[in-house]
């Protein structure tokens, strides 16, 4: 087994683990840091399945993607707009 | 060693590293101090109300809400498995890029990305992989975001603590 894909099975496995807690998580904001550890490791994959330079972009893109969409829900559900809007 | 459990070993380390790396720059930029946005502010309440702790809660809404220097860590790995040191530093212009996005006024994502370009460089030189560094990195989030929150917020409390408030 090459280092490649041992990251991609530990990455795949912590992925499968992450959206099983976020499932079984009844709190919606308590939710988001599983979900957290789910994009984290969604963009690790995608990172060592696409090995371009091109890949770098998609995994940020991804990754602040579901950051952005985090700090959406999280704002909205916390029933405010953001501070420095 | 068997080669797979020698990577095994090595994602390991990187996990310890990586770990090192985003929680040092997190309380060096004050990231426990509160919510940067009303999201991060209300996700720490909620974990203090399932027996964490405040700082600590805050500390994690920060990282869900915008991307910081765990973030800048993994895609610095990424950057460097891809395309090494000019690699880390395109991932670092897209984390300076996400936390415009995200409404972040802070430099924890960037410097944490550097960095980790500087480490993830350097343990290569030594016989690591990048791509150890990525699992490791997602292992070492894991530890923070999803086992416990209850005793993850209590531990960064508690080094928040010791940094001084």
């Amino acid at each position: 087994m090459t280092p490649q894909e041992a990251a991609v099975m530990v990455c795949a496995a912590i992925a499968v683990y992450a959206a099983i807690r976020v499932a079984l998580e009844p709190d919606t904001l308590r939710k988001l840091p599983f979900l957290n550890v789910l994009s984290f490791a969604i963009t690790g994959v995608i990172a060592l399945v696409l090995p371009h330079p091109l890949g770098i972009v998609a995994a940020a893109a991804y990754f602040v993607g579901s950051t952005l969409e985090s700090n959406a829900i999280a704002s909205t559900y916390a029933g405010g707009l953001d501070r420095r809007e | 060693m068997d080669i797979s459990l020698l990577a095994f070993a090595h994602i390991l380390v990187a996990a310890a590293v990586c770990w090192l790396n985003f929680i040092v720059i997190d309380l060096i930029f004050r990231l426990p101090a509160g919510g940067g946005v009303v999201g991060a502010t209300a996700i720490g309440q909620h974990i203090k109300e399932r027996g964490g702790s405040l700082h600590g809660g805050y500390m994690m809404g920060n990282i869900v809400s915008s991307p910081d220097a765990s973030a800048g860590t993994l895609l610095a790995s990424c950057g460097v498995f891809i395309a090494g040191i000019p690699g880390g530093l395109l991932a670092t212009l897209l984390v300076y890029i996400g936390n415009r996005i995200c409404h972040d006024p802070g430099y924890a994502g960037t410097t944490g990305c550097v960095t980790a370009t500087c480490i993830v460089y350097g343990f290569t030189l030594l016989g690591f992989s990048p791509a150890e560094f990525i699992a490791g990195m997602v292992i070492a989030i894991m530890t923070i975001q999803g086992i416990s929150h209850r005793h993850s917020s209590r531990l960064l409390s508690w080094l928040w603590k010791v940094r001084g408030g």
